[in-house]
């Protein structure tokens, strides 16, 4: 599939639509979960989940554990325990998607952890669960603390070896974007540095930062100027997006 | 590659300045997130960037000016001189640091929405200012983007040793400077930063090498000596890596936008290319090959080099440390604002244009400057062409940077 062209697709879009952004707010302020819709080319690329598929064909149990950072664990949406975060959503709409099928999804999310900080979790927090496919959201920290990139790629692919050393599949997920923190923090070399090993390891990657990119940018989201009331309320719709844009990756990956 | 080439004293070497004045316009456009003129620059075509140019040519340039300071005023007034212009880069350093402070801070109190937890991260030297401004002032604080100018200050705080070797005999920098770049690969020697406890973004310890490797080549002008082997076979070995080194990286980058392409050797290479902080040896090899071709095929007296839209180019590469300077906070802005009214490709050319604008504008300031400072007052400033011709009779005199 083609990559890339799809945030250049975006930069086209946003240059013939500058204006977008203004009216968006002016007349939606509040989107509804499918304005948050992708370009498919987000979604449809990167290698299958053929062991998955074979689960969802065959109607066997299913279990996700999804272990990542602060954005998986999802407090900054209120409500119950982890019941708006990204990972509960996509638990949802693949309940919802696959009736027949029984899924459980597990959220490992601990705030301020580096890729490394997570492998070393694995031990206890993921493998005990014998997962079926394993989300890993990582990059922010290695980001933000500006980790050596080589250590980053050794950390991502150490864990895949030790994830697949358990028959678990695996699908990595990349940064959230936002134009302000983008702006200072240097996400770039992480994220070149996590598709290319997605690519070489052959990993689906989900492409968060590009997917919230492209919200932010049609004018789907305002990630910018959030008052502070209404914080939680951003984040549980971007959760619910997330959620299920993740289980079209998903789809698509056991096609 | 001979030694008489480029000796004549008190011309300068355009060429230095040219593709200095290059790396600072990747630089900047590098620096761009995002920035599709990225495609364009030095990174797609090799495992090394525009950050080797700088540090390479700052070296050979070091050498030439310190050096021939060292034989006719001694080393004491050399080392002055020196510890002048590493003054100077501090200077600037903090006045990044600053910049980029209130650039976090912003950003940090404007966002502060509890779903970017882990991206707050970046602002936790806000939690403890203190140690943070002192860590600045030690160079131990380098955030993001603000990276190469602390390399270059320590590199630069250790040249008096390199220049006192050098005339020793040639090759004894170089030697030491090998072994410690071996060490540093293979035991992973590193000074440590703030905030927690990271490597440096370039770690000094392995970029040394590459820069004494400069200052060793740029001594060649100094005692008429050129100090590396210099046969054909070494000009073809070069050729034959740099096509080598280009062909795999553009096939990597076809295969980033369409996916069948095969990514040559990716599986091989790539863990072995992207320790930009420790100087990969892939990197290290790739760059010394592309300086042996450059200086094969680019001649001191090649005519594009006195072309006039070279000419900016150069006058860049002659004012380096302020045109880098500038060319940092430039795209810092650049990024800042692409990010906040919005990113469309025609925002973006206006961004790299008035950019590169800019730091073309300050260069020319600069010059100015001197031009003025250097005529009787009164007198009529000179046309272009003289004063280009000026600066490079003058070349000795000329800054470093």
């Amino acid at each position: 599939m083609i990559r890339y062209l799809a945030l250049i697709a975006v930069f086209l879009f946003a240059a013939l639509t500058p204006g977008n952004r203004v009216l968006s707010q002016e007349i939606a302020p509040e989107p509804v979960p499918a304005a948050c819709s992708v370009p498919h080319d987000l979604i449809e690329d990167g290698p299958r989940l053929p062991a998955l598929a074979r689960r969802f064909h065959a109607k066997l149990p299913i279990t996700i554990v999804v272990i990542g950072g602060a954005s998986t664990a999802g407090t900054a949406a209120g409500g119950e325990g982890e019941i708006n975060a990204y990972p509960h959503r996509l638990e949802e709409a693949l309940k919802r998607r696959h009736p027949d099928v029984p899924i459980t999804v597990i959220n490992k999310g601990i705030p301020r952890q580096s890729a490394q900080d997570m492998v070393a979790r694995f031990a206890q927090d993921v493998l005990p669960h014998n997962p079926n496919l394993v989300i890993w959201e990582t990059g922010t920290v290695d980001a933000v603390r500006g980790i050596e990139v080589e250590d980053f790629a050794a950390a991502i692919q150490s864990g895949a070896a030790l994830l697949r050393q358990h028959k678990a599949e695996i699908m990595l997920v990349d940064m959230q974007y936002n134009p302000r923190t983008s702006s200072i923090i240097n996400f770039e070399p992480y994220l070149d540095t996590m598709r290319q090993t997605a690519d070489l390891e052959e990993i689906y990657l989900f492409r968060r930062y590009d997917i919230m990119h492209y919200w932010s940018d049609a004018g789907s989201f305002d990630l910018v100027n959030v008052p502070k009331g209404k914080q939680a309320d951003l984040a549980e719709e971007i959760y619910e997006c997330l959620g299920e844009r993740m289980a079209d990756a998903i789809d698509y990956a056991v096609r | 590659m001979t030694a008489a080439e480029g000796m004549t004293r008190g011309v300068r070497d355009l060429r230095l300045d040219f593709f200095r004045g290059l790396s600072l316009f990747f630089i900047f456009i590098d620096h761009i997130p995002e920035n599709l003129l990225s495609y364009f620059t030095f990174r797609s075509v090799a495992f090394s960037d525009a950050a080797e140019v700088f540090i390479f040519i700052s070296g050979f340039t070091a050498t030439l000016v310190y050096g021939r300071s060292f034989e006719e005023h001694g080393g004491l007034y050399a080392t002055a001189q020196i510890y002048r212009r590493v003054w100077q880069l501090y200077v600037a350093h903090i006045f990044l640091f600053v910049i980029f402070t209130a650039e976090v801070s912003y950003a940090i109190f404007a966002v502060r929405n509890p779903m970017y937890a882990d991206e707050m991260g970046v602002g936790d030297f806000l939690e403890a200012p203190h140690l943070a401004i002192i860590r600045a002032l030690f160079l131990g604080f380098q955030p993001n983007f603000l990276d190469i100018l602390p390399l270059y200050i320590v590199l630069l705080m250790g040249f008096p040793l390199v220049l006192f070797l050098l005339r020793r005999h040639t090759l004894l920098p170089i030697v030491i400077s090998g072994l410690l770049y071996i060490a540093v690969q293979l035991r992973g020697w590193a000074p440590r930063t703030f905030p927690a406890d990271h490597a440096w973004f370039f770690n000094p310890l392995a970029w040394q090498f590459l820069f004494v490797i400069g200052a060793t080549a740029g001594f060649s002008r100094v005692n008429g000596k050129w100090p590396f082997p210099s046969g054909q076979w070494l000009k073809y070995l070069s050729i034959a890596i740099t096509v080598f080194c280009a062909i795999i990286c553009l096939s990597w980058m076809m295969h980033w936008f369409y996916d069948p392409f095969p990514p040559f050797l990716a599986k091989q290479l790539y863990n072995h290319t992207i320790d930009k902080t420790n100087l990969a040896p892939l990197r290290l090899i790739n760059f010394l090959a592309i300086a042996v071709a450059t200086i094969a095929f680019v001649k001191p007296d090649s005519a594009f080099l006195h072309k006039s839209w070279a000419w900016p180019v150069i006058l860049c590469g002659q004012h380096s440390l302020y045109v880098f300077c500038v060319g940092i906070v430039l795209s810092v802005l650049g990024h800042f604002l692409l990010a906040e009214l919005y990113g469309g490709i025609f925002m973006q050319a206006v961004v790299n244009v008035v950019g590169i604008g800019a730091m073309i504008a300050t260069a020319l300031l600069l010059e100015w400057f001197k031009a003025a400072g250097r005529r009787p007052p009164g007198s009529r400033p000179r046309s272009r062409q003289r004063s280009r011709q000026a600066a490079i009779r003058v070349a000795p005199s000329e800054s470093p940077q």
